[in-house]
């Protein structure tokens, strides 16, 4: 880890503990049961949604131990960005300028984040664009993009739509909203209030825990099952 | 995994807030709190999910339901299904198991999609070992500290706080309160007038022109009578008019007592003169009028007790229920509000009577105006309607029993005439003592109770219940007491019609817990309101009436039934402790349930909607509910179907 502070290790060969992680789904098995899975549901807060300029400034992640969300554990942090007008964030995030100006710099939070992640998949709503700020940010910082398989809960919630309504019923799509809320109104998931990125990902992890067990009941059982029904994720992002 | 020391400070905002509305968790402080959401897991369990089965899962973790339900069950070896409990959010499921350290003993199943949190059961156990009010709410013992909770509760929440308590001054106009109008001629002496003002308890006089009855021309008052007479050593035998104040100073019958106030403390007049259609009808005092604002219980009873007029005792009784009202604010418990209610509203029938017999003239024999049901046992809220009956001494001869019999005949008339007049309702199944069947000498109604206990027809049995609650309102308590001592004797040698009863009794459904918004019955049923005198009060007071009819307890009302039983050994303490507390506590629901209702100017009932009942309410109506079972359980032993 010490050498992740020198920035002349950035460049090089992607970190050891990227390695590590890399190599926990290097024979990765797709047939176990869902429950033998630990799954990390994250949660990232950006300067803004511009792909090439903008910035990670928080992470929230809950973990998924035998399909139960595990309270002990979670992971929260605030990023210093590198460039942004601080008053900025009041406006867009629930964060406050202070609560930036004291956070530490990306370079010290990743690590810990892939220290968190460590041989679990990830889960997020609309993952690919928190992936890519997340890989984005591992490559600058530790070398490499991360490894960990991805399960998407808006195309679970997807998937689970064309299950529920079969295939041959055209729902129209402009009454469907695909908004975490929106989900959680529609399956009467317990309320939550826009809060930080913490909350947001133990919302997602709601609707998560909420799908897949409406799956495992449906019969589907491994994650192959899952990834095939409803093409919910891929194996990587 | 490593950890990295921060990912353990954070507890979700979610979950602490959730701990933070359930009992008992909400009485921990906010650190415990944390502390406790950081060491849960959340789980998903989808509709139709068995989450423990009897006998069978062991149990790791108590269960708290955030969102969702479960059904509660046991299956008997032939599959049989008996329906225990429904629980919803904020209700636990294994708690019990835990404590004592045993297998589930419910089947528990989701019957919509459940959210739940973990509470690990060392936490839970360390949490039992070291807060008594776990130990006590997981115990589900009626703890002295969940009681008390509920009635700070209910007081708080839902006895509304009203800045006008001044209401009545803009609402009552002057002539509602006047007094009967007393006068003296001008030429009296000052004795005859300090006479007549003793003799009709007034502190005024209005003197009159000896020429013209009509023409008033002045007033006197007591305070002339100290300051004028007594103090400066006039002779009594002046005449009057050398001491009165006049003219008098008049206002109009309609107008608003707060506007009369007015001109009283503007004029530093205390006495005015009211006057309707151009002549005066009576006198109203600021004293009158403070009155109107007074809620002490004991101002209330004075006036009761000093009341010259029946009239008058009809505005006084209006303002019983704003007395109870201070009362219930204050704090007093049901079982003491309902004695105020039934001391006041027995004044209000014993002045009424009084002067009654004061019209009438004595009655020919001696009689006992007997109350029946809720006012024989002292267990009135707000208006209930009249059960009454007249009791009265066997007549000696033919002749002196038609007298009786237009005597009481007339009484009964006015008295309940006057009491409708007062706010108490007719009773819709005239049981009543214009009924001539319940106004009768003492030896029809020993007749009635011998017909009752000796030979019973279920269905009348049920009609007379009330009946076996009676009470001596006014007159004569001997003759009640005489007919007491018959139904006790009777009572305790046929146990056949204690028998029905009992039976009657425990044929009303218990229902069995609240599920959302709704009450659950035992079969699944569910009803949006729950009728609590009828589910919840009447089979403590059935309970109560029975034992005290078998073990010959005189006492007819129900709290006092339940401690004599105690006292006399007849139940054990816990049992008499656990009714005491649910019977009082729900009383206390039904008071304060009425009187919002009156508050928001609607009939008050009995009807109370889940809807509006806090997690802590619906916890004690749910423990009450239990101990009605536990009641059933003793007749059922007592008087089993053979």
């Amino acid at each position: 880890m010490i050498n992740l502070l020198n920035p002349g290790s950035w460049f090089g060969n992607p970190s050891p503990l990227l390695q590590a992680n890399k190599e926990c789904f290097v024979d990765f098995d797709q047939d176990r049961p869902l429950g033998e899975y630990t799954f990390v549901v994250c949660d990232t807060e950006l300067t803004g949604l511009n792909k090439n300029k903008d910035e990670l400034i928080s992470i929230g992640a809950v973990t998924i131990r035998d399909l139960q969300i595990d309270l002990s554990s979670m992971f929260h942090r605030f990023i210093r960005p590198m460039n942004m007008d601080p008053t900025q964030a009041t406006l867009v995030h629930r964060i406050t300028p202070e609560q930036l100006e004291t956070a530490e710099p990306l370079c010290e939070v990743l690590p810990g984040f892939v220290e968190y992640i460590h041989g679990s998949l990830l889960v997020g709503h609309h993952l690919p664009l928190d992936m890519h700020f997340l890989n984005k940010a591992t490559r600058a910082v530790m070398g490499g993009p991360l490894s960990n398989p991805g399960v998407d809960t808006m195309r679970m919630a997807q998937g689970y739509k064309r299950v529920r309504l079969g295939h041959y019923h055209e729902h129209n799509p402009r009454t469907t909203s695909y908004a975490l809320d929106d989900l959680g109104k529609e399956y009467r998931l317990p309320e939550f209030k826009p809060h930080d990125a913490l909350e947001d990902a133990l919302q997602t992890a709601y609707l998560f825990l909420y799908f897949i067990k409406k799956f495992r009941k449906g019969g589907l059982v491994t994650l192959k099952d899952i990834f095939q029904s409803g093409r919910v994720g891929s194996f990587r992002y | 995994m490593a950890q990295n020391a921060d990912t353990h400070v954070v507890a979700p905002e979610m979950a602490v807030s959730f701990f933070r509305s359930i009992l008992p968790f909400n009485r921990l402080d906010d650190a415990t709190l944390h502390d406790i959401s950081r060491h849960c897991r959340v789980d998903f369990y989808p509709k139709g999910t068995r989450i423990l089965s009897a006998g069978e899962t062991e149990i790791p973790h108590l269960y708290l339901i955030q969102q969702g339900g479960v059904k509660a069950f046991i299956e008997d070896d032939q599959g049989e299904i008996t329906l225990k409990d429904f629980r919803g959010e904020g209700d636990y499921i294994g708690a019990l198991g835990i404590i004592r350290g045993t297998l589930a003993n419910l089947n528990i199943e989701t019957v919509e999609d459940t959210f739940c949190f973990l509470l690990p059961r060392e936490i839970f156990l360390n949490l039992v070992e070291q807060q008594a009010s776990f130990a006590h709410y997981y115990l589900k013992s009626f703890s002295e500290k969940v009681v008390s909770t509920a009635y700070n509760e209910l007081r708080y929440h839902k006895v509304s706080r009203r800045s006008g308590d001044d209401l009545y001054l803009f609402s009552v106009r002057v002539g509602d309160l006047v007094k009967k109008l007393r006068k003296v001629a001008s030429d009296s002496s000052i004795q005859e007038a300090a006479v007549a003002m003793a003799e009709y308890r007034v502190g005024s006089l209005l003197v009159y022109d000896p020429e013209d009855e009509e023409n008033i021309v002045g007033i006197v008052t007591d305070r002339d009578l100290r300051g004028k007479v007594v103090a400066a050593g006039l002779d009594y035998q002046l005449p009057v008019e050398t001491i009165m104040s006049g003219p008098v100073q008049t206002v109009l019958s309609q107008a608003l007592c707060f506007d009369v106030l007015l001109k009283m403390m503007t004029t530093s007049i205390h006495h005015l003169a009211v006057e309707r259609g151009g002549k005066i009808i009576g006198v109203v005092t600021s004293h009158d009028i403070m009155l109107l604002q007074g809620h002490s219980p004991y101002y209330l009873f004075k006036e009761i007790r000093g009341q010259q007029e029946i009239s008058g005792l009809y505005i006084l009784a209006q303002r019983i229920p704003e007395v109870i009202r201070g009362l219930i604010k204050e704090g007093a418990k049901a079982g003491n509000i309902t004695q105020m209610i039934a001391i006041l509203n027995d004044h209000i029938l014993e002045r009424m009577l009084i002067l009654l017999e004061e019209e009438l003239g004595p009655p020919p024999v001696a009689y006992c105006w007997l109350l029946l049901g809720s006012e024989g046992r002292r267990e009135q809220t707000f208006k209930t309607d009249q059960d009454n009956a007249i009791l009265y001494a066997d007549p000696e001869s033919e002749k002196q029993k038609k007298k009786v019999d237009a005597y009481f005949k007339i009484l009964a008339a006015k008295a309940i005439d006057h009491l409708v007049k007062c706010g108490y309702p007719l009773c819709p199944g005239e049981i009543m003592a214009t009924n001539p069947k319940w106004c009768q000498p003492l030896s029809v109604w020993k007749s009635y109770f011998s017909t009752w206990i000796s030979a019973p027809d279920p269905v009348e049995l049920l009609n007379a219940t009330i009946f076996f609650d009676f009470r001596s309102g006014f007159g004569d308590a001997g003759l009640s007491r005489e007919l007491r001592k018959h139904l006790k004797a009777q009572a305790q040698q046929k146990d056949i019609f204690l028998f029905h009863l009992a039976r009657q009794c425990m044929s009303t459904r218990i229902p069995l817990s609240f599920f959302r918004n709704f009450i659950v019955n035992r079969d699944g049923e569910h009803k949006n309101h729950l009728d609590i005198k009828y589910q919840g009060l009447t089979p403590f007071v059935n309970f109560a009436r029975i034992l005290a009819l078998k073990y010959g307890i005189s006492e007819t009302n129900t709290l006092a039934r339940l401690k004599a039983l105690f006292d006399a050994e007849f139940i054990n303490r816990e049992l008499w402790a656990s009714a005491n507390d649910a019977y009082e506590l729900q009383m206390q629901q039904r008071l304060i349930h009425q009187l919002s209702q009156m508050e928001e100017g609607r009939a008050p009932d009995n009807h109370i909607n889940p809807e509006q009942l806090t997690d802590l309410e619906k916890r004690t109506l749910k423990d009450a509910f239990a101990v009605i079972e536990r009641l059933y359980s003793v007749l059922d032993k007592m008087y089993p179907v053979a």
